[in-house]
């Protein structure tokens, strides 16, 4: 018994190394690694949610300013715990779709999706799980040149 | 015997713990509440929040140098303020703005050995807002020491400045996170700025023009505060001035339906609307003239 407690006090100084590193969260870590080398990081959204009560729109919206000449990456995360998979849609400020992560005709659900931008402007981003199921994810925004 | 050492070993596991977290939760920070704010601010704790939510990242304007192949630059750091000591809560938010977005160049310039300095100058700062428990700082040091994982290197600090400026907002002391992103929008504007000089690209050009979109947004998180103190009102005065810069620049959009094509396993899709900027040569060298002077009045250069 000593000698389990005294390696697990050993190991105390290791998990707080290990705790040093960024980022923490290990779904996090899988989607930054996701996002491609040449991808850099800007912003990461986190989603939790639900099931839904009823049908209705995508549940969770986020603003962000996006600017033109920028290829904007967008590298969608789902949870393995997630009952439904991770979606996203973009809007711009006049309520127009100007990318799905989910094409509706074929059921194909991309895991990342670019956006060259050529129109500075506020957008809003709304998210939901396939089928409005509960599930959590993680959005990484990064830039690619 | 056992028990003793049983009991040892957890008095030592709770020693450990309870240190290495005390300074990470948030909760258990007591302010001195020099400036703190009371509740009645919780609608312009919103408006910042919405703005900060929109607000682009300084980083946006260095990924836009580096497609358009501009070399770096250390002359555009604001140096001055490395080893400068603050002693107002409003000096200290504005700078740690500004270093923020200095952090940001050089971390997208991959010049991380060189941000040791930085680094530690805006651990001061937020030592002394007493908002250093969400900078990581060995860990932020050790990724720029080993110039390695970019990526990570830039969520760190990404995150590190998101999570300060949601404990200000949170804790009724908006009026800094407000000083932070106007310190790091005047900061990136600056850069910008300098750069046109040298190489006037279109798309450097439309950039400048197009921050007519944030500027009522940076007026509008600070009003709130003009008349609390000189320094917010000479900042009030100041945006005031670029604001009138901007006047008659003009943002005008073109329709259209965007194209969208399948790439490695993913999905890209290309707007064909598009923004433009009308904006004269002597309304950007304005604007280009009063972004120097307020920036410099700012870290008090000149």
């Amino acid at each position: 018994m000593k000698k389990y407690l005294l390696g697990f006090l050993l190991l105390l100084p290791v998990t707080d190394l290990l705790s040093g590193q960024a980022p923490n969260d290990p779904l996090m870590s899988k989607c930054l690694l996701s996002a491609g080398s040449t991808a850099k990081y800007l912003k990461d959204l986190r989603i939790q949610l639900g099931q839904a009560a009823s049908e209705s729109e995508f549940r969770y919206k986020e603003n962000m300013s996006l600017w033109k000449n920028t290829i904007y990456r967008f590298t969608i995360c789902t949870a393995d715990d997630s009952k439904g998979q991770l979606i996203m849609n973009i809007m711009d400020e006049t309520n127009k779709i100007i990318l799905s992560s989910i094409d509706k005709n074929t059921g194909t659900i991309y895991p990342f999706v670019d956006l060259v931008c050529n129109k500075s402007g506020i957008y809003q981003i709304y998210f939901d799980f396939t089928e409005q199921q509960a599930g959590s994810g993680v959005t990484i925004v990064s830039m690619i040149q | 015997m056992r028990a003793k050492t049983i009991s040892l070993v957890l008095f030592i596991i709770f020693l450990i713990f309870s240190c290495r977290n005390a300074s990470r939760k948030s909760g258990e920070f007591v302010l001195t509440n020099a400036d703190s704010l009371n509740n009645s601010n919780n609608s312009a704790a919103e408006a910042v929040e919405e703005i900060y939510r929109n607000f682009s990242s300084p980083m946006e304007i260095a990924n836009l140098f580096q497609a358009l192949g501009v070399p770096f630059s250390s002359d555009f750091l604001a140096l001055s303020l490395y080893a400068k000591e603050q002693t107002t809560s409003f000096e200290k938010a504005l700078y740690l703005g500004i270093l923020g977005a200095d952090l940001g160049y050089l971390n997208m310039y991959e010049k991380t050995g060189t941000s040791i300095e930085l680094v530690s100058s805006i651990k001061k700062l937020a030592e002394g807002l007493k908002v250093g428990q969400f900078f990581d700082f060995e860990a932020i040091k050790r990724l720029s020491l080993s110039r390695s994982n970019l990526d990570s290197l830039l969520f760190l600090s990404l995150n590190s400045y998101r999570q300060i400026n949601k404990y200000l907002r949170e804790n009724n002391r908006s009026q800094l996170s407000s000083l932070m992103i106007v310190g790091a929008w005047i900061e990136a504007q600056f850069f910008a700025a300098q750069v046109i000089k040298e190489y006037p690209e279109n798309s450097l050009r439309d950039r400048i023009g197009e921050q007519k979109i944030v500027v009522n947004d940076l007026i509008k998180i600070i009003s709130p505060y003009c008349k609390m103190d000189e320094q917010f009102r000479e900042l009030c005065g100041y945006f005031r001035d670029i604001s009138a810069k901007y006047e008659n620049v003009k943002i005008t959009y073109t329709q259209g339906t965007p194209e969208s094509t399948e790439k490695d396993g993913g999905l890209v899709v290309t707007q064909t609307e598009s923004s433009m900027v009308e904006m004269t040569d002597e309304q950007l060298a304005a604007i280009i003239d009063i972004t120097g002077k307020v920036r410099n009045k700012l870290i008090k250069v000149n």
